[in-house]
């Protein structure tokens, strides 16, 4: 039959206690918290206590008697004093969770009788040994417990007295759990009337120069891979050429040959860059031959390389014959230019 | 003054954690005082329940439509029963003859008629059996006295057709789900709307609740069931339909299930998004050949704290189900032979009977129409089988 919800009213000497009995003590930060967002609701304040919640329901009716039973003990102990809270039920439902949640013993009694440098209880696997120690830290006094440290070592003593951070989380294993768990959500928001029926993805604008998906500009690789592109703009330059010849209008010639002017210049263009790259790739592969020989690598100044282009530009002219013609052309345009910077004469 | 706020605030200031424990200590002390002591017990059933002989089915004629829905009141004695002609009929279970009937109006004589006037979708009554509650397309909730039934409230607020409703167990709060989206908590004892909560994407389609203050409700098309938990205003969703969700039992406080129109049957826990047990095409396929589509699932039923789940859909056989250990199986037990579309389920609260409320179309809208199906309940006894022999002496 049904399980515990009905609605009865509170006897006369209980309403006097959990009114007198309400500070919620600072270590159960969760219970705080809750209280706070009740006024205000929203969802991201509950979220943590949320699973809380819902890990609640599973030990309810057990833990609402463990816990009656644990108050009504408190309630005759605790009676004379005047400074506890209708919280302290609540206490004892958060020590139940945390000792459900993280697998130690400890409650907050336990916490007032052990001693202040052993209160870190928190190791559940070597409870025996470590049982008697913390006895015998909360039997020393504090000047000998100062003494232990110094022998031991601080880090020592500290994995001893506290237990280290693996057995510390213990949180995972109820996150694990949530996994699983349905989504719990806010009840009090209203659902648009456009309605998500199908999932529709947002396209994502990247750009592919400054994505870390497109990986690192090889341009051997760019070559290789779109090596068609080139034969593609090939056909096209053919193709203007032939339109250049079919077209009757002058002004369309005009633009036909600046396209064409254009086209070609990008494919000289082109083929220079290709021929400076190769050129570096063949000092580097030099400087390469000449390190694993055991010389050490040199590297040219800019001048340098301008010099060496230079050289190579001399050396194919001569071989076209266009040398002469090259200099003489050189030679006039920079006399122009030596003219015009020589200080005038007024006479 | 300030201090006198604080105070004020610590008064109102009680989180449900703190609700549940005082009216838990309440509950016990008083359980103390009466000197009982009813433990929840989930009856394995090491009984079996057995196919009833046909004869013994009876069939309780007077609907001029399609029965929608029913309910069983808790001593055993009455049903309600509900149909596409507005009108709600109080039956006598050991006579089969009818004790009342509330005439549905036409369609436009809302204001002077005491009834439905149109289709009536949902109908709960509390555990107490004083209150009858019915929901139908008009946006309307009519609260009825169910020894007299006599007409005592309406409640409007929904905005669209109310398609589920159920009274919270041992109390006079009333849960209704409409296909506005919304699901709304009434109290009945002071005529009152409570709250309304929110989350569903699409039509509500069934809602159920037992003793705790919570309900689940199943979402047709958005294809969830939630679990609203009130008193905290949060919702539990849990996935798993492919089809739209047609209706939904809770078998225990933790344990669900539910049918959709994808033929499918599903187990649910509370503490799991996925359904703990999941029977594809749970009545089978109907349609020409090539164009074979699963049988909608119509409606389901669980027996209280037990094992039993029955289903029914218009394949003319209501299905009885048996779940497995932990409710990770289900297992057909045995099927009854019901022509017609199967609207409603429901057990008796102690497993004597079950009542199947029968029409000749579907309780939601008019695809098919069984001919030879006749409107009206049929009453079907549970009998069961010790299964242990008796040990000679």
């Amino acid at each position: 039959m049904p399980r515990p919800s009905v609605c009865l009213a509170l006897s006369t000497s209980e309403k006097k206690q959990t009114a007198q009995k309400h500070k919620p003590s600072p270590e159960s930060p969760h219970e705080v918290t809750f209280k706070k967002s009740k006024i205000k609701s929203p969802v991201t304040k509950r979220a943590s206590n949320v699973e809380e919640n819902g890990s609640d329901d599973e030990g309810d009716a057990s833990e609402m008697e463990k816990n009656f039973a644990l108050l009504t003990q408190k309630v005759s102990l605790q009676a004379p004093q005047d400074e506890i809270s209708g919280g302290v039920s609540d206490e004892d439902v958060t020590g139940e969770r945390h000792q459900a949640v993280c697998s130690n013993t400890s409650g907050s009694d336990e916490d007032e009788n052990v001693s202040k440098p052993a209160r870190g209880h928190g190791v559940g696997d070597e409870l025996c040994p470590k049982d008697d120690f913390t006895k015998d830290l909360s039997e020393m006094s504090f000047e000998k417990v100062l003494q232990l440290q110094n022998k031991m070592g601080t880090k020592a003593y500290k994995k001893i007295a506290y237990g280290t951070m693996k057995n510390r989380q213990t949180g995972e294993t109820v996150k694990q759990l949530s996994k699983h768990r349905p989504q719990e959500i806010s009840a009090k928001k209203t659902v648009p009337f456009l309605r998500k029926v199908v999932p529709v993805k947002k396209t994502i604008l990247r750009d592919p120069r400054f994505d870390d998906l497109s990986g690192e500009f090889k341009p051997e690789v760019f070559n290789q891979t779109y090596k068609f592109i080139n034969e593609i703009r090939q056909r096209e330059a053919e193709m203007v050429k032939k339109k250049m010849k079919k077209v009757k209008s002058n002004i369309k010639r005009e633009e036909l040959k600046y396209l064409l002017q254009r086209m070609e210049n990008q494919e000289r263009g082109r083929q220079r860059q290709e021929q400076y790259r190769q050129k570096d790739l063949q000092f580097k592969r030099k400087q390469r031959e000449l390190v694993q020989q055991g010389h050490r690598p040199f590297y040219l100044k800019k001048s340098d390389k301008k010099k060496l282009e230079l050289a190579e530009k001399y050396s194919q002219l001569k071989k076209g014959g266009k040398l002469e013609n090259f200099l003489s052309k050189k030679r006039k345009r920079n006399a122009i230019k030596d003219r015009r910077r020589m200080p005038h004469q007024k006479k | 003054r300030k201090r006198k706020e604080n105070e004020v605030e610590q008064e109102i200031e009680e989180t449900p954690q703190e609700k549940k424990l005082r009216l838990a200590k309440l509950y016990l002390e008083q359980l103390r005082e009466e000197g009982e002591w009813d433990v929840d017990r989930t009856l394995f059933l090491s009984e079996i329940l057995v196919a009833p002989d046909p004869i013994e089915i009876r069939l309780l004629r007077g609907h001029k439509l399609s029965v929608t829905c029913l309910c069983i009141t808790p001593d055993e004695k009455h049903i309600f029963s509900a149909s596409k002609d507005c009108s709600i009929i109080k039956w006598d279970v050991g006579s089969g003859k009818k004790v009342h009937k509330i005439l549905g109006g036409r369609k436009g004589t809302e204001a002077r008629h005491v009834g439905h006037t149109a289709h009536i979708l949902c109908m709960a009554i509390s555990s107490d059996g004083k209150y009858l509650a019915t929901g139908d397309m008009n946006k309307l909730i009519m609260i009825w006295e169910a020894a007299t039934c006599k007409h005592l409230y309406k409640f409007t607020g929904h905005k669209d057709a109310v398609s589920g409703l159920a009274f919270r167990r041992g109390t006079h709060d009333l849960y209704s789900a409409s296909h506005d989206r919304s699901v709304k908590v009434w109290n009945v004892d002071e005529n009152a709307y409570v709250e309304t909560l929110f989350g569903h994407q699409d039509v509500i389609t069934a809602l159920d609740c037992l003793g705790r203050e919570r309900c689940v409700t199943a979402g047709g098309r958005d294809r969830t069931l939630r679990v609203w938990k009130i008193a905290e205003e949060t919702q539990l969703v849990f996935h798993g339909h492919e089809g739209s969700i047609d209706c939904v039992q809770l078998i225990n406080e933790e344990h669900m299930v539910s049918g959709g129109d994808d033929g499918c049957l599903c187990v649910w826990s509370v503490g799991k998004k996925k359904p703990v047990s999941v029977v594809k095409q749970a009545h089978g396929v109907h349609g020409n050949a090539g164009l074979k589509e699963p049988c909608w699932v119509s409606s389901v039923a669980a027996l209280h704290n037990s094992d039993t789940v029955a289903s029914g859909s218009h394949n003319a056989m209501v299905q009885l189900w048996k779940c497995g250990q932990g409710f990770r199986g289900l297992d057909p037990l045995f099927t009854i032979p019901v022509t017609g579309f199967v609207n409603s389920l429901k057990f008796s609260t102690s497993g004597k009977f079950l009542v199947a409320g029968v029409g000749q179309e579907h309780r939601l809208g008019r695809w098919w129409r069984v001919k030879d199906a006749k409107n009206g309940l049929y009453i079907i006894p549970l009998k069961r089988q010790n299964r242990e022999a008796p040990v000679p002496s």
